[in-house]
């Protein structure tokens, strides 16, 4: 007799998440209402909005690639890494994506890709050499669920309206004033709106974020079956990328929502202002998902 | 996968499909006579390893119990770890279809103990007219079949015998179809 397939569901993650989503969907369609008020063409908001979603969806990851200066190798460059990505790709029933290497000592390691099949996984030099090979399976296995639970594609959108509502706010500064009364009126409103939008999504956002990497921890935890490498391995990067000094830290912000570990050194603002959940919070989830492990005959 | 996985961030293993291991059975028949392929009389179950008490002592149990029963077809078995921390349940008979049979029993045993996704492939080691080996694996997430021919160099692999292997034997077996699965297993220890 089976015991119960489930390893423990976190429905409180979920529902977070959802709720995240909702009252981001919710803004958005506030800013739709304001544009359309304020006199911009149907049309003309959806050609522009569909054009500037696909750009930055087929563009994105060449992109962060070249700012990374991560380069895809061949199985025969690097057959371990190459290796250990296949059988974590059966393990987690994913076509194989492309494998990159970033040649730098910052350790870690990060993945692109708006689907499964356009995939790039990418670790630095650094985070291949301070790793055990377990603990770098980890890493890999929690970038592997980034790009199973495609959270490229999930943040280009949801930060989608966000980006366009900064637009509108830089656009306004450059062009205020100028034309008739009424006009004047209701773009008034519109840079308004605008700004309260890009204001209240930036929190969500980065609400979103760290949800989505709670579950790519817990995704990783699941996969390789040792969640507490994958704690080791957040707590050997987080010791480094403290004491190495900001080098080579070119990368976008949007960029920073797909590393194992956010690039920047600890921020003194509070932890909403933060794409990635703090360290403490992340152990502590993958001990939680340890114990459910080794009790789950028990349970 | 689901549109609401996606928006929810889906956690689950895919679980194993054990059914279409014993294509395997019926195609060897294909694989010996028309295309040369001989069993070396070992084939392998691949999965993870876990660190928890329990499953320690499921893969003892599993391997006094595979031995055990597997005693009147004269099956051996034996467990091998690789670089990579997994572990080969290896069973040594001449007669193939036993082989299958004991592959779909230690499934059964891990599956029965509650760690069925953690199995990974059934691996199926052959060797041609001209001694060259060539694997089947069987991707159990998948339920699939397919061929993976070590090349000559470090980590290269024949890709055109791949290819007409799966032309070969597409009727009998059934056969990945997307190609970016067919994960090699390198340095295995069978």
């Amino acid at each position: 007799m089976p015991p119960p397939r489930k390893i423990g569901r976190d429905p409180g993650l979920t529902a977070r998440m959802t709720l995240t989503l909702f009252l981001l969907g919710a803004l958005y369609v506030v800013l739709i209402v304001a544009m359309l008020a304020a006199g911009v063409g149907a049309i003309f908001v959806g050609v522009i909005a569909g054009g500037l979603l696909l750009a930055q969806l087929f563009t994105s990851d060449k992109l962060a690639m070249h700012a990374m200066g991560a380069r895809e190798v061949s199985p025969q460059e690097a057959p371990e890494l190459h290796a250990m990505v296949e059988r974590l790709c059966v393990q987690a029933d994913l076509p194989k994506p492309r494998v990159a290497v970033a040649d730098t000592p910052m350790p870690n390691a990060f993945a692109l890709g708006r689907s499964p099949k356009t995939a790039t996984v990418c670790a630095t030099t650094g985070i291949m050499e301070l790793l055990s090979p377990a603990e770098l399976e980890g890493v890999l296995a929690h970038e592997l669920t980034h790009v199973q639970n495609r959270d490229v594609l999930v943040m280009t959108i949801a930060s989608f309206f966000a980006t366009v509502a900064a637009y509108i706010v830089q656009f306004g500064f450059f062009f205020g004033g100028g034309g008739d009364d009424d006009d004047n009126a209701g773009f008034l409103v519109l840079l308004l709106v605008s700004l309260a939008v890009y204001a209240i999504s930036f929190f969500l956002l980065q609400a979103l974020s760290r949800y989505r990497e709670f579950s790519a921890d817990r995704g990783a935890g699941i996969i390789t079956g040792r969640p507490s490498a994958l704690s080791s391995a957040l707590m050997k990067i987080s010791g480094t990328m403290d004491r190495i000094p900001e080098r080579d830290m070119r990368a976008s912000s949007e960029l920073a929502a797909f590393y194992i570990f956010p690039p920047r050194v600890k921020s003194a603002l509070g932890s909403i202002f933060s794409t990635h959940p703090p360290l403490e919070k992340r152990i502590e989830k993958l001990a939680q998902l340890e114990s459910q492990l080794q009790g789950r005959i028990a349970a | 996968m689901g549109f609401l996985d996606v928006i929810r961030g889906k956690r689950d293993l895919k679980k194993p499909a054990p059914d279409r291991l014993f294509a395997m059975s019926t195609a060897y028949v294909t694989l010996e006579e028309s295309l040369g392929l001989k069993t070396t009389g070992q084939a392998a179950l691949v999965f993870q390893q876990l660190d928890t008490a329990d499953f320690a002592q499921l893969a003892r149990d599993m391997q006094e119990l595979i031995t055990a029963t597997t005693q009147e077809s004269g099956t051996k078995v034996e467990a091998r770890d690789d670089d990579f921390g997994y572990r080969w349940m290896v069973l040594i008979d001449s007669d193939f279809d036993d082989l299958v049979a004991g592959l779909n029993a230690v499934g059964g045993e891990l599956a029965a103990g509650g760690y069925g996704d953690r199995i990974l492939a059934a691996v199926f080691p052959f060797d041609d007219s001209q001694g060259r080996r060539v694997y089947w694996i069987y991707n159990y997430k998948r339920g699939s079949f397919y061929p993976f021919v070590p090349g000559g160099g470090k980590q290269s692999r024949d890709n055109e015998r791949e290819l007409r292997l799966k032309a070969q034997v597409e009727g009998e077996l059934p056969v990945e179809p997307e190609l970016e699965r067919w994960f090699p297993l390198w340095g295995a220890p069978v």
